[in-house]
């Protein structure tokens, strides 16, 4: 892990296609399925993507961050400034709890349990909104329970799936960096 | 005046992996136009990264470089080189980087655009220009840096004759001005005009002369009698007259008569860019969602996406973008086991190939033209009715350009009905018919077998 | 022929001036825009109404701009049945109003966000979020989003070929979970290493242009002609 190099501009552009991909695919599988709590399986796919090519603190954040303002220029879902939040409250909570881990966790296990903090961070906006747009209290709490459990298995699968994806780009030489 | 001279450089992508390029010598001077040509995936794109200075990796050897010199690189696909969406906006970008007062700004584009003959509206949106004006507009966006050698990368297969001329035009004045030019090119003779100093990079050296593909009509008998006004075989694709156009815009083309295909014939459609040869091929399988349904059946029913199965292949452009499996049996077989057929069609295909020695290899770490014919060849595996290809032949290498020639034959010998795109005549008896798409109007162009014998 | 060329240049000056002032206005739309969007969320229930008529003012200058207002109009009617159905089943008919009050913040959310879509040049909000970004994240944002039509297109395409190629990926077969590994492995895995080569490309692209070479890079404004 190098965290003083400044990220490369291909990696910068990277991360920015990878926020702007997991925009545009939220928006499209929103309309097409109709399933709630399926943004956290393309946002949890999409950050440990991240987090395993760079394989850097910041990585995620910056993907949740660019991710945000692509939603607020696109107009995306709920626009506004709420959405920053959305994206980036997950991205801050698991770039913190990754750094935390320690690395010679199996990738798998990494990924579950950021994708699970991920999806918890996930529905405290989720429950933040609620609250904002005036619902009660205790139904907020209902709520965010709810969230974590339907978001949590969206985010396990999602994470689960990044791995061997990982393991893929490797097999073909793809990722120029060892640094899973 | 010499500008840039490479004395034994060799580079390559990663210490395990093969070397691109091999002690390469080249010197370049004021005024010079260098051509190097070789097939796809040769290393040509790398060459001039490396004469650009924008390669990310180390080289061995000595490159020298004039002190003053700038140089300016145009790769190959413009749309990934377009960074904002007003031409004015795109050919200003390198100027915004290099902190030049706005106010400064304006002479300098429109200096650099009439340079490339661009009489534009700054504010055009660039998303509205044809490939051959966007090419044009990348080349102002480095002249307006004032380099001394311009570096562009195969051009021809971007552009159609149209833009072709038209770029020759620019580039013949830039020449006279004293700015050196080196063309990565597949076919060299395009440009052969402007070109002085002829290069061929195969296997990673460089040497004098020019790469060609012997795509001369083999003298073979061609596998079925076919004549050019009669058809045995069933038809398999049908159209009515119809105007093809994108919901909301001006008719793209029209086709007054209609056209069909037959079982076991090689049709080619050819035309310009953008002219609407990929669109078409995207209804036919079913891929575009117009408001205005065109008149089409193919295999008896409306075309929609998924409803043929096996039945029907389609093969677009860059075909590598649809290789995910982890080896290339694997990825031939994906299909075969999708669509429930005999997955021992892979290895046979591989065989008939000569290409087993790939199975087990990475599909991504084969060349252009491998990665081009074995997503050909698993379409070919599924022996499907039609078969609709995007300029199957663009950049091709000898070897494989012959393969897939030999792919095409074969399936239309056992049946299946095939339609080729090609920005240019395909010169091949194997073709039995050819549409033709040119100003607006699709049609059949007569292209006698016999005439083509003679010539 | 001097005079002309000196009243051209001035003719010049002004006009830049009015492009920064385009900018200014640019960066107050967005701000107008967060408090606009904040607004819909905070306000009381009674105060909605005047703001749904100012964002009802907005919605008439978008379409002004030939804005289509569809998308916002499909979320909102998506949006209304599924938040209005959950709030039956959940709480029954005495809370449908709560919800559909819910429903209006966040559609009174979204509509500012999309005028300012409609009626702010992309580059202008680039120019403007450059202030508060350093300008390799301003350049990332900027290229993301111009790229969006490219990403899409490509990731149609490749979703038709593979089902074209008879990957279980049909929406039909995605309700089923099961079949999601099939849709990262065929689509976003090629996807992603697209998004790997056209990273270095513009990479390449960018920097063969000399971006990241000053440190204070200036930014184009575009002459509109006005006759």
């Amino acid at each position: 892990m190098n965290k003083k190099l400044p990220l490369s501009l291909q990696d910068s552009l990277f991360i920015g296609f990878c926020a702007t991909l997991l925009v545009a695919l939220t928006g499209m599988l929103r309309l097409k399925l109709g399933l709630s709590g399926h943004s956290m399986f393309l946002m949890s796919f999409f950050y440990l993507i991240c987090y395993g090519v760079l394989g850097r603190f910041g990585s995620m954040i910056a993907c949740g961050g660019i991710a945000g303002l692509v939603a607020m220029a696109l107009g995306v879902g709920k626009g506004g400034p709420m959405i920053l939040l959305k994206f980036i409250l997950p991205a801050i909570a698991m770039d913190l709890v990754a750094l935390l881990l320690p690395l010679t966790l199996g990738l798998h296990w990494r990924c579950v349990i950021l994708g699970i903090v991920g999806c918890m961070a996930w529905a405290v906006k989720v429950a933040l909104t609620n609250a904002l747009a005036g619902m009660a209290l205790d139904v907020v709490l209902i709520q965010w329970g709810a969230s974590v459990l339907k978001g949590g298995f969206f985010a396990t699968l999602g994470a689960l799936l990044v791995p061997p994806v990982l393991h893929r780009l490797k097999a073909h030489d793809l990722l120029h960096r060892d640094k899973l | 005046m010499k500008l840039l001279e490479l004395d034994g450089v060799s580079f390559n992508y990663g210490s395990q992996l093969a070397p691109v390029l091999q002690e390469l010598k080249l010197s370049i001077g004021a005024g010079q136009c260098h051509c190097v040509s070789g097939p796809t995936g040769s290393g040509k794109s790398s060459l001039l990264n490396l004469l650009a200075g924008v390669l990310s990796r180390p080289h061995e050897g000595d490159i020298w470089r004039h002190p003053e010199l700038v140089t300016g690189l145009v790769m190959q696909d413009p749309q990934t080189q377009l960074l904002r969406q007003t031409v004015g906006a795109e050919v200003a970008f390198a100027l915004e980087n290099l902190g030049i007062p706005a106010e400064n700004m304006l002479p300098k584009v429109q200096l650099a655009l009439r340079r490339v003959g661009l009489f534009l509206r700054l504010d055009t949106p660039v998303s509205t220009l044809s490939l051959g004006q966007k090419y044009r507009l990348m080349i102002a966006a480095q002249l307006v840096c004032e380099p001394h050698l311009l570096l562009l990368d195969e051009p021809w297969a971007q552009l159609d004759d149209h833009g072709v001329s038209e770029l020759l035009a620019v580039l013949r004045n830039l020449i006279a001005e004293g700015m050196a030019l080196v063309l990565v090119e597949h076919n060299a003779a395009a440009f052969a005009e402007i070109i002085q100093h002829y290069w061929q990079l195969e296997a990673g050296r460089l040497s004098e002369g020019i790469y060609t593909v012997n795509d001369a009509p083999v003298q073979d008998v061609p596998v079925r009698a076919w004549g050019g006004a009669h058809h045995l075989g069933k038809v398999l694709v049908s159209a009515e007259a119809f105007d093809f156009c994108f919901d909301g815009c001006q008719p793209l083309f029209s086709c007054p008569q209609g056209f069909q295909l037959h079982a076991g014939e090689i049709v080619t459609l050819v035309g310009d860019n953008g002219a609407g040869k990929t669109s078409l091929l995207k209804s036919l399988a079913g891929m575009l969602h117009l408001k205005l349904r065109l008149p089409l059946k193919v295999l008896g029913r409306k075309p929609k996406l998924g409803v043929y199965g096996a039945e029907l292949g389609l093969l677009l452009q860059r075909p590598s973008r649809q290789l995910f499996e982890t080896n290339v049996l694997a990825e031939m077989q994906f299909s075969l086991n999708r669509f429930e057929l005999p997955t021992a069609r892979a290895e046979q295909m591989l065989l008939d190939l000569e290409l087993s020695a790939l199975a087990e290899q990475s599909p991504h770490k084969l060349s252009y033209g491998q990665q081009h014919l074995i997503a050909l060849a698993s379409l070919a595996c599924l022996q499907p009715k039609v078969l609709l290809l995007d300029d199957p032949l663009a950049g091709m290498d000898k070897e494989y350009y012959r393969k897939v020639w030999f792919l095409l034959k074969r399936l239309s010998a056992q049946g299946s009905a095939i339609l080729m795109t090609s920005h240019r005549l395909v010169e091949h008896s194997a073709v039995s018919r050819q549409l033709s798409l040119r100003q607006g109007l699709l049609a059949e162009e007569a292209i006698g077998m016999e005439e083509r014998y003679v010539g | 022929m001097w005079v002309s060329c000196r009243r051209w240049r001035l003719r010049a000056r002004r006009r830049w001036s009015r492009e920064k002032q385009e900018t200014t206005l640019c960066a107050l739309s967005l701000f107008l825009v967060c408090v606009l969007s904040a607004c819909a969320f905070v306000l009381p229930a009674d105060l909605l109404l005047p703001l749904a008529a100012v964002n009802g003012l907005l919605v008439l200058h978008g379409l002004a701009h030939r804005g289509s207002i569809m998308g916002v109009v499909k979320l909102g009617v998506i949006q209304l049945t599924i938040t209005l159905s959950l709030y039956l089943l959940l709480y029954g008919v005495d809370h449908l109003a709560q919800g559909a009050v819910v429903v209006g913040r966040i559609i009174l959310a979204t509509i500012p966000g999309w005028w300012l879509c409609i009626t702010a040049a992309p580059e202008r909000i680039g120019e403007v979020l450059s202030a508060f970004l350093p300008s390799k994240w301003a350049f990332v944002v900027a290229a993301s989003l111009s790229l969006l039509p490219y990403m899409a297109d490509e990731v149609r395409e490749i979703y038709q070929i593979q089902c074209l190629r008879g990957a279980r990926i049909t929406p039909k077969a995605l309700r089923n979970p099961k079949n999601w590994p099939e849709l990262v492995y065929c689509v976003l895995f090629p996807v992603l290493i697209q998004l790997l080569k056209l990273s270095r490309q513009m990479a390449v692209a960018a920097q063969s242009r000399h971006f990241g070479k000053s440190t204070r890079a200036t930014h184009w404004h575009s002459p509109r002609d006005k006759k």
